[in-house]
């Protein structure tokens, strides 16, 4: 092919590409294009071709920078957007509307919402039986704010209030000292009381790593799944505290899990990391209406990792 | 996952579009919004763009009608698709009851479709889901670029690379001018739908 209908081509690939938002790919054809033109110095108009080239390749690298600092920091949206995103990110609906609330806070700071977030994990420490998971959520929040000084005033806060427990205080700060910088530190945080047994710090230890856990598998000593490891679906998770659903036909399996029962060797499925640990299962009922009704409910906490 | 009210007889599933970055997937929502105007029960909300580029996710809600004596409504999103977006798309990727693999045509983009196909993989995985039980379909976009003279592999190659173990339904076309957009969804409802009905057994 003549040189000509050579660099012709590439750069027609080069624009089609250009006109697809591949970028890199269409840089790539500009600069081939180029490199053809600028071993020849027999092709007609060569400097105006090259600078043309040239202005693609720049714009190309200005707006490369641009995405980047766009992914560096999360775009803001409307109003409209975030309530869409806490109604689309809440799946406990129908369980409970703290719980559904409290997805729709975490979703919002997933998306880089955090002061929307904030709003609304602000409401939630209100609620008993999600405050250490809200509270823990303020604090990162604040964190990924770059505003560790905030995250430590609010905790020193609520140790001056009584809206926490020790136990809860207890695993709150372990929790902000585990994610803040040590030197956003100038002093150490205020304890709210001497830790006391060790399974209970251990216990604070485990529930301050807030890991999304997506499945837990638990092995089984007895009955029709003994000497298996059988994975479950958490269907939805505070803290150390595990909840999942067991549809009515699998309650065989998890028939001689009664509460009180200790299982070690459990498996933890999140994001980043498989982890083993152990748990005692807390809870265990049969659902007795709405969709679900039938299916178990089996709530495991986790006591070591 | 699907939520079934089993009171009101009402299903509502999701449908997740997945695939490399620029690969068609907007395009795909896009062209059902302007075309299936009767089945589309909410305005189509892109959250967010940086141009015509998706950021978090696209959604359009739809209405099926009464399907087994149950109101089917289906939600359908798409995933943003370049790399660094990868925490966004497992979010979106929650609760997914069926899905489109919009694949890329063009030769160029051969590898990228291989990588965001494994992304899928894995991210169903962490959810607890095998790639190879969820109802997934795959459509080879860009086709329409082949007649302009830019390199696109064959779809024997795409099906190669991309459903050799799968083998799922796919549909070769171009999101751009709507060939065969309207198939891959229907499909994809249709082995959603089945799935559904067999896990929830719903019935008149």
């Amino acid at each position: 092919m003549a040189l000509k209908d050579s660099i012709k081509t590439i750069l027609q690939e080069a624009e089609l590409y250009h006109g697809q938002g591949l970028l890199a790919e269409a840089k790539e054809k500009y600069q081939q294009a180029q490199a053809l033109i600028e071993r020849s110095a027999q092709v007609k108009n060569r400097e105006k071709l090259l600078e043309g080239i040239h202005r693609k390749i720049a714009g190309i690298e200005l707006h490369d920078q641009k995405v980047q600092q766009t992914a560096a920091t999360s775009p803001a949206l409307s109003e409209k957007a975030r309530e869409l995103i806490k109604r689309l990110f809440s799946f406990s609906k129908e369980e409970s509307e703290e719980a559904a609330a409290l997805e729709g806070a975490i979703a919002l700071a997933k998306f880089g919402q955090f002061s929307s977030a904030l709003t609304e994990f602000n409401k939630l420490i209100r609620k008993e039986s999600h405050r250490t998971v809200a509270a823990k959520n303020i604090l990162r929040c604040h964190i990924a704010l770059a505003s560790e000084k905030a995250a430590v005033e609010q905790y020193e806060e609520w140790v001056k209030s009584d809206l926490f427990s020790v136990k809860q205080l207890e695993s709150i700060r372990v929790f902000l000292e585990d994610n803040i910088p040590p030197e956003a530190l100038e002093k150490p945080l205020s304890a709210p009381a001497a830790p006391a047994a060790s399974a209970e710090e251990e216990t604070a230890r485990v529930e301050e790593e807030f890991i999304d856990i997506s499945s837990i598998g638990i092995p089984f000593e007895s009955g029709p799944a003994q000497g298996k490891v059988i994975e479950f679906d958490v269907n939805f998770q505070s803290g150390n505290l595990l909840s999942l659903i067991v549809p009515q036909k699998e309650g065989n399996i998890i028939e001689d899990l009664a509460v009180g029962t200790k299982i070690n060797d459990l498996q933890f499925y999140s994001p980043i990391a498989i982890f083993n640990g152990a748990g005692v299962v807390s809870e265990k009922s049969q659902i007795k209406s709405g969709p679900k009704q039938g299916d178990f409910c089996l709530d495991i906490e986790i006591t070591s990792t | 996952m699907a939520i079934f009210n089993l009171k009101k007889r009402e299903i509502e599933c999701k449908i997740v579009y997945y695939g490399p970055g620029r690969g068609g997937k907007t395009t795909n929502l896009e062209y059902i919004f302007k075309t299936f105007r009767k089945q589309i029960t909410g305005e189509m909300v892109s959250i967010n763009t940086e141009g015509d580029r998706t950021l978090f996710f696209d959604f359009l809600p739809m209405g099926l009608g009464k399907i087994k004596g149950c109101e089917v409504r289906v939600q359908l999103y798409t995933v943003p698709g370049q790399v660094q977006y990868s925490s966004t798309r497992k979010l979106v990727l929650r609760g997914v009851d069926g899905l489109v693999f919009v694949a890329d045509s063009l030769k160029v983009r051969r590898e990228k479709n291989m990588l965001s196909l494994k992304d899928l993989q894995k991210n169903l995985k962490e959810y607890g889901l095998n790639i190879f039980n969820v109802p997934l379909v795959l459509q080879y976009n860009k086709r329409d670029l082949g007649d302009q003279g830019i390199p696109i592999m064959p779809v024997e190659q795409m099906e190669r690379d991309l459903n050799r173990q799968l083998k799922v339904p796919s549909f070769a076309g171009s999101a751009v001018n709507g060939d065969r957009v309207g198939e891959t969804l229907k499909e994809c409802l249709k082995l959603t739908l089945k799935s559904l009905h067999k896990e929830l057994k719903w019935a008149q």
